[in-house]
């Protein structure tokens, strides 16, 4: 089919079209929607032009349409029930995608040739899956139009879609087109630990909603016009994207100020809660932080604009804490203290994500690790650079946490359950999945510095980023491009890391000096440094994972000494004839290998090191004793 | 009331004069949570002592250093609290067996031989069971409401457009709360004193007159339990404030902090009881000698009666009648 005739009704854009596509445009979405905020629905005309890249002749087209997952036979909330037993449903977070018409351009209505489908599961009730086959294929390198008029019931916010009282969260919202991929269709079914995958191309949004609505969206506002009937119609523009989410509620206030990077000007509007004004300032520091260190690290932020949403409190943060192309939201409370850095640490990932999902456009129902591992490890990194690495999570009141041990944390209570290579709803529970995806992968890749180098590290990924912008790389894409940059063959590292479930644990065995003349009757008296001594220390491989490590030997005459051993085997004895005493052993000194579970077990010293127990323990006494006198408030 | 300073003052004079129970009380406490405290660090040293990774701990507070310990299989501090919450409720068995004896020091204000002291201490404690178990049926519906509060200020937090409304709701409600157990404390602790001063067998009749009691002079018995249980809350305001000052490392200045403030509370809950005793006894003495003398002139402390049996004998010599006692103190 080619070139498609427009379809009537719908309005070409005010578009501000770039020379040059900065990706393969595949897709460009034309929505027409009307938004009624008191009934939370969503009546729209959605036109999309599909390109044929794919090389071949393509009859069927599968869509999303995500909204359906929010009702209770949905497989999102059977796999909910299954990992949460204690989940009730609730009739409010019901939501609905109805396709009212399906039509062609050239062919002809086809609401009649609609088929769900659930190729995850089979789950026959599951609707969030459609497909419709055309009469006859749409030749490659040639288009096909799709009007699509449909509407939308929307539910309470719930995973990140819906609305919380005035709060409206516009996400995956719309019939969207699956991706032809690895020469096949991929359109997977909304499930609990999965999120999105779809093809770069143009959106132009056009929003009717009641005049009193600030409004934020993906792209960028290309005009506002106030209606007669009391609503006024907004409409959007973005291109080399591939989602497109819009919020809107009348109580936002907004902030704007203006990133200056490579690409030029970026301009920050951040919609916040009118109760959390006095945080705008630390969602503004902490977005130009983090731009700044991603331009300089990873490569250019290309768009123009940059949409950070405060979602409301209570209900409305099920909507928080999520990416779509240049719209983020956050999610804070009115009494977040400076020094807890999660609003920041959310902002920091969420933004991330506009490389790490946003540009590189991995895909995220299979391989989920390579957009939210990537952004982990990198969160860890930026926020590490701005607030120091072991106090970069917390630093509160003389307690502080490092981020990249956060990611250790979450990591370790799933170590070996899955694989970092498996698609994400095939992982054995949502704990599971948000361990290894998460935490593991940037534990992993904090732990490739010590074999690469940590600028060796960065300039992979700025260049598997420049690489693979406005593209679907795959994980041996990625593995690959670290191999190149590295110019190491790390394949050991990464079957076991990426493809294996092995833990690694390395510990010091036993670490001790004894007399070399052990077996005199009558020994002279010990003097230092004149004694004779023979150190034995024993490195013990505890975990699967084989890795090499690093071993410093302190003595008693002030001398080190390095060790380093492949891992390989079992264990590995170290021996040495010394006028002087060991005094401690370590594995890593460094600390650079997050990997191993347990970092007590990686050193040993001679002297007893009683003032952690001690401490604790005092703690741990004045707690029993307060418990008591609770008790006794009682008699 | 116009006695309340010198009730205090008597208050704490009887606590400091029979200081040794305070002491008591305490080493009892300390040695209990120290037993419960062993077995965890023990194992903690296991793990910790010759690790170099437990530094962290040492100097400032590495949470995930802590955290990682706590977690560690050899050490899982989760499976402590059930050591630590047995012997608390061991020292509440304690607690329990001591207030005859306390009490009876207090009401008598008298120095109790050992013999004299536990012998009070086995004769009330199955009396202050029963009445545990009374104060915990009273308590339940307090629990209730407790839990009621804390599920509307969450749904409250959940759906109300005000964003603060759930937490001020849990604030007042939780004040609330507080207020309605200290009520129930200052009855029981009432009834408790009624038991010892009467030797009243039937502990439902304490309860009864103690509730009349507590309700008709609520106002007084309350400031004088307020004004005690701020002092200890403010004892503990104040050393949290230094302990935030206190580097990490300085973990014995921490630990002999705390030490003084869980003696404080012991003491301060020691104060309330003795406020109570003296407060209890100046009114019997004021409502007893009420028909005779229209303008009460407050009695020296030390003058006041020590048993219902004194008083009575008190009245006697004054010229009261027999039933102004018993109209005041029903059998």
């Amino acid at each position: 089919m080619q070139s498609p005739p427009p379809v009537a009704g719908v309005a070409t854009p005010k578009t501000a079209i770039k020379s040059k596509p900065l990706s393969e445009r595949v897709v460009a979405y034309q929505i027409d929607a009307r938004v009624d905020t008191r009934r939370k629905t969503i009546d729209a005309t959605e036109v999309l032009t599909y390109h044929n890249l794919t090389g071949q002749p393509q009859d069927t087209f599968p869509f999303h349409l995500y909204l359906n997952a929010f009702q209770p036979t949905s497989t999102l909330m059977r796999e909910i029930r299954r990992d949460r037993p204690q989940f009730e449903w609730q009739d409010k977070y019901r939501a609905l995608a109805e396709v009212k018409s399906f039509e062609v351009a050239g062919i002809g209505d086809l609401t009649s040739q609609i088929r769900f489908v659930s190729p995850d599961d089979g789950n026959p009730e599951d609707r969030t899956v459609f497909q419709v086959k055309l009469p006859r294929p749409v030749a490659p390198g040639e288009s096909v139009q799709f009007k699509i008029a449909f509407r939308d019931q929307l539910g309470v916010v719930f995973e990140r879609t819906g609305y919380k009282r005035d709060f409206i969260m516009g996400a995956q919202w719309f019939p969207k087109v699956g991706v032809w991929w690895q020469g096949a269709w991929n359109c997977h079914q909304f499930h609990s630990t999965t999120e999105f995958f779809a093809d770069f191309g143009t959106f132009d949004v056009r929003l009717t909603l009641p005049q009193n609505e600030v409004v934020g969206a993906s792209g960028e506002e290309t005009s506002s016009t106030n209606n007669p009937d009391g609503t006024k119609t907004v409409t959007f523009h973005g291109e080399d994207i591939h989602d497109f989410a819009w919020t809107a509620e009348p109580e936002f206030r907004i902030f704007s100020d203006t990133f200056s990077g490579s690409a030029g000007a970026v301009r920050i509007r951040l919609l916040m809660q009118p109760g959390h004004v006095d945080l705008a300032e630390r969602h503004m520091r902490i977005m130009k932080e983090t731009m700044k260190r991603f331009d300089e690290w990873y490569g250019p932020y290309p768009y123009k604009q940059i949409t950070v949403v405060d979602p409301p409190h209570g209900g409305g943060l099920r909507a928080a804490g999520m990416e779509y192309p240049t719209l983020i939201t956050g999610g804070t409370t009115w009494w977040m203290p400076k020094g807890w850095h999660l609003l920041e640490e959310v902002v920091e990932h969420e933004f991330g994500h506009q490389y790490w999902y946003g540009m590189v456009a991995s895909n995220e129902f299979e391989d989920a690790w390579l957009d939210e591992g990537i952004n982990s490890y990198t969160e860890c990194k930026v926020l590490d650079d701005i607030y120091g690495k072991d106090r970069s999570a917390l630093d509160l009141w003389g307690v502080a946490r490092g981020d990249d041990a956060e990611q250790r944390a979450t990591y370790l209570s799933a170590a070996d359950k899955d694989p970092m290579a498996r698609f994400a709803y095939q992982y054995l529970n949502s704990t599971s999945y948000g361990g290894i995806t998460y935490g593991k992968t940037a534990t992993v890749l904090l732990t490739l510095e010590k074999i690469i180098g940590e600028d060796t590290m960065r300039r992979a990924l700025h260049t598997y980023f420049m690489r693979y912008r406005f593209t679907h790389p795959t994980k041996e894409d990625f593995l690959k491009t670290v191999e190149e940059v590295s110019g190491q063959n790390l394949r050991r590292y990464f079957d076991q890391a990426v493809y294996g479930t092995q833990v690694m644990d390395y510990e010091i065995l036993r670490a001790a000096s004894d007399r070399v003349e052990w077996y005199q009757k009558n020994p002279p008296q010990e003097k230092k440094n004149e004694t004779l001594y023979r150190t034995t220390v024993l490195v013990h491989r505890k975990g699967e994972f084989v890795f090499p490590v690093d071993v410093l030997l302190k003595f008693d005459n002030g001398e080190t000494v390095r060790e380093h051993w492949d891992g390989r085997d079992r264990w590995v004895r170290y021996t040495y004839d010394k006028k002087a005493k060991l005094v401690s052993a370590e594995l890593d000194p460094e600390h650079q290998v997050g990997l191993d579970k347990d970092f007590f077990n990686n050193s040993y010293v001679k002297e007893q090191q009683s003032g952690a127990r001690r401490k604790l323990a005092s703690y741990w006494l004045v707690f029993t004793q307060a418990l008591g006198q609770l008790l006794a408030w009682l008699v | 009331m116009s006695h309340q300073p010198g009730i205090l003052a008597e208050g704490a004079r009887r606590v400091w004069r029979y200081q040794r129970v305070v002491w008591w009380l305490f080493a009892i406490n300390y040695v209990l949570a120290a037993f419960a405290t062993a077995p965890l660090s023990l194992r903690m040293g296991a793990v910790a002592d010759h690790s170099l990774h437990s530094q962290r701990l040492v100097n400032g507070f590495d949470l995930s250093a802590f955290l990682e310990l706590a977690a560690h299989p050899e050490v899982s501090l989760g499976s402590h609290f059930t050591d630590s919450f047995l012997f608390a409720l061991i020292f509440f068995v304690f607690a329990l067996f001591l207030t005859g004896g306390i009490l009876e020091a207090y009401w008598g204000d008298r120095k109790l031989t050992t013999r004299e002291f536990f012998q009070a201490c086995g004769g009330f404690f199955w009396r202050w069971v029963r009445l545990l178990i009374f104060m915990l049926i009273v308590l339940t519906p307090i629990a209730i409401l407790a839990s009621r509060i804390n599920k509307w200020s969450g749904t409250l937090s959940e759906d109300a457009p005000q964003e603060k409304l759930g937490f001020w709701i849990e604030v007042v409600g939780l004040l609330f709360v507080f207020f309605l157990l200290m009520a129930v404390r200052l009855w029981f602790d009432m009834a408790q004193i009624q038991v010892v001063a009467e030797d009243e067998g039937v502990v439902r009749r304490s309860l009864v007159r103690a509730f009349k009691l507590t309700i008709g002079n609520f106002g007084s018995l309350f400031w004088l339990y307020f004004r005690i249980g701020f002092l200890a809350w403010l004892a503990l305001g104040v050393g949290i404030l230094i302990w935030s000052q206190i580097p990490g490392e300085h973990a014995r200045v921490s630990f002999l902090l705390f030490e003084v403030i869980l003696l404080w509370w012991t003491g301060t809950r020691l104060w309330q009881r003795a406020g109570e005793t003296v407060w209890y006894q100046q009114h019997i003495a004021e409502t007893a000698v009420a028909p005779i003398r229209p303008e009460p002139v407050a009695m020296p402390v030390d003058s006041l009666p020590a048993t219902t049996e004194q008083l009575e004998q008190q009245t006697f010599a004054s010229g009261t009648t027999d039933g102004v006692i018993r109209e005041k103190t029903p059998e």
